[in-house]
């Protein structure tokens, strides 16, 4: 368990990537959206398999979950997790630049959690020379526990998550999601690699 | 002569790849900060002609270094080098005295463009 | 010309074939637009699904051609595609079908259009996005699957809080919903009763009927009590001959009105048993949740001695419980 571990040089390495994809995606939707994205550094944690539950239960108020695979080249692959407290998802319709009657809550929180997770995705993957394609977005159902029994029925044992806290504020009103990268234990492996050729071309 | 550079950035990779785009022999005469407070210590008791500073650090961050080198009268080319690129981000440390505002990760030839735009190379 | 680029340019060509035969034996809808959602191509599954012909759609745009098509929300969509070049999805479970085209299953199912997942993707031309590339996926058999699937746990759900003969609630839901009313009327000051009752003499009416007879009786006792309560009463089998009834906002005074209904209700009722008519009495014991109250244990445990009163002054007849009594002879 111990090598899955990033050493400092690659956990400040990632953290870069992080950001540089974060700032990216965030002009762009602040170009889509047509509204300034106040954008807070995302702070990153990367969490193991048996505290990443307990980190998210502790804000577990009436939240809603959406799940997207990626994969790309080198075996780079995981899922992405938007986690939502309840009163984040207000408003949504608006600054998607739809009318409200026009799709539902699921629908949009499904939206704004893709358009999230697939323009930071892209520009993560643009910075190390990769191309991700990704798998339709779903929302986890609304139980208590779902997210729990979602992490016990992955399709790979994931055995790393990065946590990402993002903030956006967007003009007159912010909402707040975390994005979660779930990722298994090769694909550390393979994005370690990645990494290492970046560090020693340096 | 080979000016006297600052690279001040909280990552370690980010002070690196500014590093490797500066012409080989300015290399010798590079100093780095892992924040604002260093670097505005090194500003002040030393001669730095240029500086390359990251935004978003703990502590004091970009904009509060801009702000200290206005308030401290020091003399140097800042180029703000970031990963947040809102063009509102762009204008307000313009309008704090950076000459450039480039966007991470910084490439080689941006760079030298650049330099060579203020009459740096 | 060497004969290598030769065979590079044969299997060039030989590829660009496969793949366009492909395209057109795919079991997946194709179809790809311009920036002003101009139709650009089609595959042949849309061509056979939705019966239009190549010729009066190429070049069309495609909310002309595809009428039902939401506008303002699809363009929207599709914008965000062109604009941050990312894919964008579309899920049956949100939107059941964008495009109407008939399934292959439309005698088993109760759907008229084909369900489907719908994927928008970035096609990306020297770093310009110029095109959108739209594959349309039959969904209606997991639709379908999904739906059945929903109604059987419906049932599952409804099933595990009935009672199986009498087909009132059993008792884990009743004891449930007691323990929230229980918690309500705490929260919010409100007066909450309890009837406990159940059946005089029901052992001698199964040696004298036998067990189906006692099972008839107690299948239309049931019926009988049940029409006589208001949505918000919960009526639950509590064991054997034993029920009880959750009375939500309701001080002593209108369960004792209502007890004394059901009693005499109960009294004048005839059960008709194999040609043979059934004459029962019930036993009552009403209970108000008092200020003493701990847990809604303590109210079962009111109304039980309620109960036990009513049985043994004699049967056929309503017993409040007195609380304070209860209590004063508790720590006498």
């Amino acid at each position: 368990m111990n090598q899955l571990r990033l050493t400092e040089d690659e956990q400040d390495c990632l953290q870069e990537l992080i950001n540089v994809a974060m700032g990216q995606a965030s002009d762009q939707l602040a170009r889509y959206l047509d509204s300034f994205v106040y954008l807070k550094v995302p702070s990153i944690e990367s969490v193991d398999a048996d505290s990443l539950a307990t980190t998210l239960d502790q804000q577990q108020s009436a939240m809603a979950v959406v799940s997207q695979g990626f994969f790309g080249y080198e075996g780079i692959r995981g899922e992405a997790l938007l986690v939502y407290q309840d009163e984040d998802s207000e408003r949504l319709a608006d600054l998607l630049g739809y009318e409200p009657d026009e799709l539902s809550k699921d629908e949009q929180l499904i939206d704004i959690s893709s358009i999230l997770t697939t323009t930071f995705l892209n520009v993560f993957a643009s910075q190390i020379e990769n191309q991700i394609s990704y798998s339709a977005p779903k929302l986890l159902p609304s139980r208590a526990n779902s997210l729990s029994e979602h992490l016990d029925q992955l399709t790979f044992n994931w055995d790393l998550a990065l946590k990402v806290n993002i903030n956006y504020q967007v003009t007159d009103y912010s909402f707040n999601c975390n994005m979660v990268l779930l990722i298994p234990e090769t694909a550390i492996n393979n994005i370690k690699v990645v990494l290492n050729r970046i560090l020693e071309e340096l | 002569m080979n000016p006297a550079v600052l690279i001040c950035d909280d990552s370690n990779m980010a002070r690196k790849q500014v590093l490797r785009s500066l012409p080989e022999q300015w290399h010798n005469n590079v100093q780095t900060a892992q924040h604002g407070a260093e670097a505005l210590t090194i500003l002040r008791s030393g001669n730095i002609d240029i500086l390359f500073l990251d935004l978003t650090m703990p502590g004091i961050d970009g904009v509060g270094v801009l702000q200290g080198i206005q308030k401290l009268n020091i003399d140097c080319h800042v180029f703000v080098i970031s990963a947040d690129i809102q063009p509102e981000m762009q204008s307000k440390v313009l309008g704090l005295g950076a000459k450039e505002f480039l966007r991470k990760p910084i490439k080689p030839d941006v760079l030298h463009a650049n330099l060579e735009k203020h009459g740096l190379l | 010309m060497n004969p290598g680029v030769l065979t590079d340019e044969i299997s060039k060509k030989f590829a660009e074939k496969l793949s366009s035969k492909i395209t057109d034996q795919l079991n997946t809808g194709i179809l790809i637009v311009d920036t002003e959602f101009n139709i650009v191509m089609w595959n042949s599954y849309l061509q056979v699904h939705s019966t239009k012909v190549s010729n009066d759609i190429i070049g069309k745009n495609i909310f002309d051609i595809f009428s039902e098509l939401p506008q303002r929300w699809l363009s929207r969509k599709l914008a965000s595609v062109l604009q941050l070049g990312t894919p964008n999805f579309c899920s049956w479970e949100q939107r059941r079908h964008l495009f109407e085209l008939p399934h292959t299953r439309p005698i088993t199912t109760d759907c008229e259009f084909m369900a489907q997942n719908c994927t928008f993707l970035p096609m990306q031309d020297d770093g310009d996005i110029e095109h959108i590339c739209i594959l349309i996926e039959d969904a209606t058999d997991v639709c379908h699957y999904q739906g059945q699937l929903q109604k059987a746990l419906d049932k599952l759900a409804l099933m595990s809080r009935i009672d199986g003969l009498t087909q009132i609630y059993n008792r884990k839901h009743w004891q449930e919903s007691l323990e929230q009313e229980f918690a309500k009327a705490r929260r919010h000051e409100k007066a909450l009763s309890l009837i406990m009752f159940d059946l005089d003499n029901f052992k001698h009416l199964n040696d004298h009927y036998g067990h189906q007879g006692g099972d008839e009786v107690l299948i239309e006792i049931s019926k009988t009590i049940g029409s006589l309560l208001r949505v918000e009463d919960v009526f639950g089998r509590y064991g054997g001959e034993e029920f009880a009834i959750v009375l939500p906002e309701t001080p002593i005074k209108g369960a004792l009105e209502l007890a004394e209904r059901i009693c005499q209700t109960v009294e004048k009722s005839t059960i008709t048993f194999k040609d043979k008519d059934i004459n029962v009495t019930v036993s009552l014991g009403v209970a108000q949740l008092s200020e003493s109250d701990t847990s809604f244990e303590t109210l079962i445990m009111h109304a039980d001695d309620a109960l036990y009163l009513a049985k043994n002054n004699g049967r056929n007849q309503v017993c409040s419980a007195k609380t304070t009594e209860f209590l004063q002879q508790a720590s006498a």
